[in-house]
């Protein structure tokens, strides 16, 4: 879908006019360190929310797992609800409000380094920051492909200038303006979102002639599902798959749990927490987050599934059909197809805001990760100063690894990155996360124990067993001449539904076992927290 | 149900939307509490 108009190139410059401009602002505004880690812990509850939103949402959010909706149907509306439940709800009101006043108490400016003193343990911080510096440049590499493809397909620019394009753009206010950039130029981008996805849910209902009859018509049409998606249980757009078959538990396994559980402890998202300068921001921002999380996924599950109905109005075909097969077209045709050219212009843009939101904010974390957690805090034990040089060298250098990535790896290491990652931060980090929070008898060893099994737990369960990921890598294959180690159910069985649990067993255990962390300690963490 | 025939796909729809008005009318009830509580103390 190449759009190379002067209403789309205008646009574009006006949006990267106006990037740079927020980069700017941000570089002006940091002075000290907490302004570049953490925006001074003082911003605004409405660009919290935005950046918060616009982070957790990519594009991939947007055009893989709406394709995914066209394909599989309106089950996945069970993975918006968890985004809103848990992403949003649990994660501002119970999460956010400790994280915040714990990362004050202890003048913790990054997330790992908030286990790491909570714990009192500099191997938990240097540990953290290697392992996000590890793998969540692959995360970014997935990102930042499906950007470039994106800007090359619509701009009709040559892949290798739109990959170096993006990266040098977004680096540059990173670099420079660090989180306050980050963060001001995500609300701009959410705003953008916010607008493109509103006007696409109201086309929808409009073209398919309302709300009712829209959902009519997609139930009407159950019987035109493929013979081979209907023996792995689908039956119909508007119905679950049927229970315990090979697509139900996809759908309830990877995509509610794993994505929607997941979210809670990525480091990118929990770092904002102690961006709030009081309860009263994090509870602001539940009034925008909720509402904008909805017309994100909301709305693409959703649309994703009518998508359907037009076609078979328009073509009488089906979404998979029309997009020969790949999910990841089936977002881009209904936009193209469906909607008026003004629409598709804003909607690229929309797209463009959300590879860009994402990617900056993961450029920031895994840079402070390996600048600020690794290097400065666990090999050189937090005795050099110019943390906000060795912080910007942190994200240059990571940038320009997951550039080379992007470029050497092959494609299958690279695609399930996103689901590496989400597994890794859900069984490495979320017991701890949640034991540092809520639970005062964990111990620094409970802590490491919960860590390290949570983390080859989840590594070799994603390597060996789940199948999706453990095909695609061949590591498994290589070593023992099969695909997966476990046959069966097993082998769709998300790793956060194993790992994570050994994770926490683990975690209770070991702190049970050892001796309570000191009460002087304790009161320092939790001063002000009921 | 808004022309859905499976249960478990309409009530998710009306639990999302539900879920997001929920998140309006906590933040809004909450709008101005937890303000600066450390510097009080």
């Amino acid at each position: 879908m190449v759009l190379n108009t002067p209403l789309l190139g205008i646009t574009v410059l006006i949006y990267l006019m106006t990037i740079f401009y927020l980069g700017w602002l941000g570089y002006k505004k940091t002075k000290a360190i907490d302004d570049y880690m953490v925006a001074g812990r003082n911003i605004h509850p409405y660009i919290l929310a935005l950046s918060y939103g616009a982070t957790f949402i990519s594009t991939s959010a947007i055009i893989g797992f709406g394709g995914a909706a066209g394909a599989l149907g309106m089950g996945l509306l069970w993975l918006a609800l968890m985004n809103i439940v848990v992403g949003i709800f649990i994660a501002f009101v119970i999460f956010g409000s400790r994280t915040r006043k714990m990362g004050k108490n202890l003048d913790a400016v990054t997330f790992p380094e908030l286990l790491g003193r909570r714990f009192d343990s500099r191997f938990i911080q240097g540990f953290s920051g290697i392992l996000i510096g590890i793998f969540m440049p692959l995360y970014t590499g997935i990102v930042l492909i499906g950007g470039a493809r994106f800007v090359e397909t619509t701009l009709g620019v040559d892949y290798n200038v739109a990959l170096m394009m993006l990266t040098i753009i977004v680096a540059a206010y990173v670099i420079t303006g660090g989180l306050i950039a980050v963060m001001y130029t995500d609300a701009l981008q959410g705003t953008l979102m916010l607008v493109g996805m509103s006007f696409l849910l109201i086309f929808t209902y409009i073209k398919l002639g309302g709300i009712v009859e829209a959902h009519h018509a997609l139930t009407e049409i159950s019987y035109l599902v493929p013979e081979s998606l209907a023996k792995g249980g689908h039956m119909g757009w508007t119905a679950m798959p049927a229970f315990g078959s090979p697509i139900w538990w996809n759908l309830i396994s990877t995509l509610v749990l794993g994505v929607g559980i997941g979210v809670l402890a990525q480091p990118q998202l929990v770092v904002r927490f102690m961006t709030a300068k009081d309860d009263r921001a994090l509870n602001r921002a539940v009034f925008v987050g909720g509402p904008f999380i909805l017309l994100m996924t909301g709305v693409a599950f959703t649309v994703g599934a009518l998508s359907n109905a037009y076609f078979f109005k328009e073509k009488g075909m089906i979404s998979l059909a029309v997009a020969g097969g790949n999910t990841d077209l089936i977002i881009p045709e209904f936009i193209n197809s469906a909607m008026p050219e003004m629409f598709v212009v804003l909607f690229m843009l929309v797209l463009l805001a959300a590879a860009m939101s994402t990617l900056s904010s993961q450029y920031h974390t895994m840079g402070t990760a390996i600048g600020h957690d690794f290097y400065r805090q666990y090999l050189k034990k937090g005795n050099i100063s110019h943390t906000v040089d060795i912080t910007k060298i942190g994200i240059a250098l990571t940038i320009l690894v997951s550039v080379v990535l992007a470029y050497i790896l092959p494609i299958s290491i690279i695609a399930p990155a996103t689901a590496i990652f989400f597994g890794l931060c859900a069984a490495a980090f979320l017991p701890m996360y949640i034991g540092a929070l809520f639970w005062k008898r964990m111990t620094k060893e409970g802590a490491i124990a919960s860590m390290l099994v949570g983390t080859f737990s989840s590594l070799f369960w994603l390597a060996f067993v789940h199948a999706k990921e453990a095909a695609s890598l061949g590591i498994s294959q290589a070593i023992f001449g099969k695909d997966t180690l476990l046959t069966g159910t097993w082998t769709v069985i998300d790793p956060i539904m194993v790992a994570t649990p050994v994770a926490i067993i683990t975690g209770i255990a070991v702190s049970l076992f050892t001796r309570p962390m000191g009460r002087e300690h304790l009161e320092k963490c939790f001063k002000n927290m009921k | 149900m808004l022309g859905i025939d499976d249960p478990q796909i309409w009530v998710v729809y009306i639990l999302c939307v539900v879920s997001a008005i929920g998140c309006m009318i906590y933040g809004a009830l909450n709008w101005n509490k937890g303000n600066e509580e450390e510097d009080v103390k």
